[in-house]
């Protein structure tokens, strides 16, 4: 859980076309990515009225929503191991390539590429070109570390106070991580950071990305091939655009441990996508 | 040499773990030692009997030669012309040489009419029916072999072998075989071309990889049946039937007399050790595993630390996650199975046998650290980080050290005591600064302790690292599973120099 320390909400700091820069207070804003669907389709033009939010089943007030109006910051964390080479290697950055294509204005893009080393291909910028560049320099080679891939990812959201979707895309199993599963889980549970993930189905079913997708309201998509997979992102960034960014600073709620988030439309049918808590206080440093 | 067997970094490793046809399994077998019969298994089969084609002592002879003929060590034509021998070839072949190795030990009034070759399993017996001339050629191929062309009239028929005239049927390579036997003899070894044959066989499937994969699918063609996994990034790539070069090389150690004793004695043969413990060491700096060849270690040496501390990394790669992770993916047929057990098994198995290790050799500190790090593997953490604490005081090594530090922060994270698992991946750091492990340690330590900038600086550090000067040498955990074995080079030469003089030419 990102602890944003801000005046009223973070988002009033995030013009369109600018970026958070500093927080000036001590309250604490929590911020939940919902996504809103009727019969699949996202579901469109709902304001702050519109929701409901429990905090640990306390109802709460929700003080700003908002859609389609805050740059992302879409941080790739790609897999470029062994199993990653040839006709597959040039799918991933053909889709990369896309992906970064269709990116708006004031967007920013990060690409983290993991073997069993993980490197920085480049760092949060508005400069899609430079992340384009790193992608098409990406090679692939050893083993798979998974799990510090999708950790170092996340920090790279962490690091700017920005709306961060994470994209973990492996065609294999970890085989070289030194952080463990649950650690980097529990990571995810104090960020903001949206995780979607694309796996390539195989005979090992992808928990830990299935594990980190869910607490972290994002989605895991399970492919067949990779022949497609342009098709695969370009729906995640659409599909994340179609998101509210839902905030509220939490009352009547102890402030240490883990916080269950109850998110709902009223006077609608809708399905709901968000993350299902965040660790906060104290208790969430251990 | 060095370039064959130079460290496979995890980044281009392919594991390979071996497997056996689990039903029915067979396995070419060993006579019993001399003065060691064995009382048939209740429920044995009965015995096969396997009748001899015409031409067939002739691979036996040109084994002969080979064996004698091999550098160890080198990729000499007699490797070649072993590594060219199917499968059925070798089968048959070490059928011949149980017979060949019988008439040389055993005294005339035990002299077998049929050659019994019993399974290693001890379930499974075949006996081996020669005609005449078979025979006679096979007692001339003996005299060879046992070193008796040139034995004195007296001593002619001690060995079992009537050798009088045996050398007018034999070429000369064959002759000097005998005379090299006889010097062996002299000297006090009475082992030379079961020795020669074993290091020949553990050469082809050391050098001449190739040699090892059996030609064909993975059906099952009786007898015995190896199987091999090829593993790559933590999934099979390949499965197929393996050579049993291995297989042989073992069975022929088991005929091993040390000095001074009058029956087969592997256990008290320092070579034989030797060979274990260096080949042993090869096949995991190569990622390429084989349990039942440490099983067989283990039972010819229960005690030696060295063997025993390889066994224990084994079981500890076993339950590690690339291994785990490529069991549970493959796809295995009908009446195969990988010997790996599941993680907690693997471990477990691995715990007791660095135990043991320690209890042998208090001051062994490598498997002080493996051992911590095995007990933290089954959640026994207040064992774990003594242990640990421990090996990072006795290891000088600096990869040593790094282990036992990393290890020892993971342990005491998990007794709660963050700042000296913070200190601990600290020195880790210090130690490879080029490694990535402990910063990402040391960043996830942070962000648990809603240190949100510390994280941030940690990965920094990291992200720092990120470019075209990183290599595969910056984090020795990459290799962790391999760095066990990082003398097996050193203990190749050593066990195969003796044996580069003494040869045929």
């Amino acid at each position: 859980m990102k602890r944003c320390l801000t005046t009223a909400i973070a988002v009033l700091l995030l013009a369109p076309g600018g970026r958070a820069q500093q927080f000036s207070s001590r309250i604490e804003a929590v911020r939940v990515d919902v996504l809103v669907t009727d019969n699949g389709q996202p579901v469109r033009g709902l304001g702050r009225g519109d929701f409901e939010i429990a905090d640990n089943g306390v109802p709460q007030t929700v003080d700003l929503v908002s859609f389609d109006e805050i740059p992302l910051n879409v941080i790739l964390a790609l897999d470029m191991s062994d199993s990653v080479a040839g006709d597959r290697l040039d799918q991933l950055r053909g889709a990369g390539g896309r992906l970064l294509a269709a990116l708006k204005k004031g967007d920013q893009a990060a690409l983290v590429a993991f073997s069993h080393a993980v490197q920085l291909g480049a760092r949060l910028t508005p400069d899609v070109a430079s992340v384009q560049a790193a992608l098409a320099a990406a090679q692939s080679s050893g083993q798979t570390a998974l799990i510090d891939g999708t950790y170092a990812g996340i920090m790279v959201g962490e690091a700017d106070a920005g709306r961060a979707l994470l994209i973990v895309f492996s065609d294999g199993v970890d085989t070289s991580s030194w952080l463990r599963a649950d650690a980097v889980l529990d990571t995810a549970r104090r960020a903001d950071v949206v995780v979607y993930g694309v796996s390539v189905v195989s005979r090992l079913k992808p928990e830990f990305l299935r594990e980190i997708t869910s607490l972290t309201g994002g989605r895991l998509f399970e492919i067949e091939k990779t022949a497609n997979l342009a098709a695969t992102f370009l729906g995640i960034l659409e599909e994340f655009r179609h998101r509210y960014l839902v905030s509220y600073t939490p009352h009547g709620v102890p402030k240490d441990g883990w916080h269950k988030i109850d998110v709902r439309v009223k006077n609608r049918r809708t399905t709901i996508k968000a993350r299902p808590g965040y660790l906060a206080g104290d208790a969430a440093r251990e | 040499m060095s370039d064959q067997i130079a460290r496979p970094f995890a980044t281009a490793a392919r594991w390979m773990l071996s497997g056996v046809l689990c039903a029915g399994v067979s396995a070419v077998g060993a006579v019993p030692a001399a003065g060691q019969g064995r009382a048939p298994v209740s429920g044995a089969r009965l015995p096969a009997i396997e009748e001899v084609g015409p031409g067939r002592l002739e691979r036996l002879e040109q084994w002969l030669k080979a064996a004698a003929r091999h550098s160890p060590g080198e990729d000499d034509e007699a490797l070649t012309e072993a590594a060219s021998w199917t499968n059925a070839d070798l089968k048959k072949l070490w059928l011949d040489v149980n017979a060949l190795v019988q008439i040389i030990r055993l005294p005339p009034d035990r002299r077998p009419s049929r050659f019994t070759v019993r399974s290693a399993d001890q379930k499974r017996v075949t006996q081996v029916s020669y005609k005449p001339a078979q025979f006679r050629r096979l007692t001339i191929l003996a005299c060879s072999a046992g070193g008796n062309l040139n034995d004195p009239p007296g001593e002619r028929t001690t060995h079992g072998v009537d050798c009088i005239g045996a050398a007018d049927e034999l070429d000369a390579d064959l002759r000097r075989l005998s005379t090299l036997v006889r010097a062996a003899k002299v000297n006090g070894d009475d082992n030379y071309i079961i020795r020669r044959g074993a290091l020949l066989h553990g050469d082809v499937a050391m050098l001449a990889p190739y040699s090892m994969e059996a030609p064909g699918d993975v059906r099952p063609t009786g007898g015995l049946e190896r199987f091999r996994m090829e593993i790559s990034d933590g999934q099979e790539v390949d499965l197929r039937q393996s050579a049993v070069h291995w297989e042989v090389a073992r069975m022929l150690l088991d005929f091993v007399r040390p000095r001074g004793s009058d029956h087969a004695d592997p256990g008290h043969d320092d070579m034989v050790r030797q060979w274990y413990r260096a080949t042993a060491s090869w096949m995991q700096l190569r990622e390429d595993h084989d349990k039942v060849h440490l099983d067989r270690a283990r039972t010819i040496f229960p005690n030696d630390p060295d063997i025993l501390f390889l066994s224990a990394s084994q079981h500890e790669t076993y339950g590690g996650v690339p291994i785990q992770a490529a069991v549970r993916s493959a796809v295995l047929p009908t009446g195969v199975t990988m010997d790996v057990g599941v993680e907690r098994v693997e471990l477990r198995e691995a715990e007791g046998l660095y135990r043991r290790v320690l209890e042998l050799r208090p001051g062994h500190a490598e498997a002080r650290l493996r051992y911590g790090r095995v007990l933290g593997g089954l959640a026994k953490h207040a064992e774990a980080a003594p242990e640990l604490r421990r090996a990072v005081a006795e290891l000088t090594d600096p990869e040593q050290l790094y282990y036992a530090q990393l290890f020892l922060g993971v342990e005491e994270m998990a007794l709660g005591n963050r700042e000296a698992a913070r200190a601990a991946y600290d020195r880790a750091a210090q130690l490879f600064p080029q490694a990535q492990s402990p910063l990402l340690a040391l960043s996830e330590i942070a962000r648990r302790s809603g240190d949100r900038n510390g994280a941030l600086r940690a990965i920094d550090r990291l992200f720092t690292l990120s470019g075209a000067d990183r290599d595969e040498h910056d984090d020795p955990w990459w290799w962790y599973y391999t760095e066990q074995a990082r003398d097996a080079e050193d203990l190749l030469e050593a066990m195969w120099l003796p044996y580069r003089t003494d040869r045929l030419p």
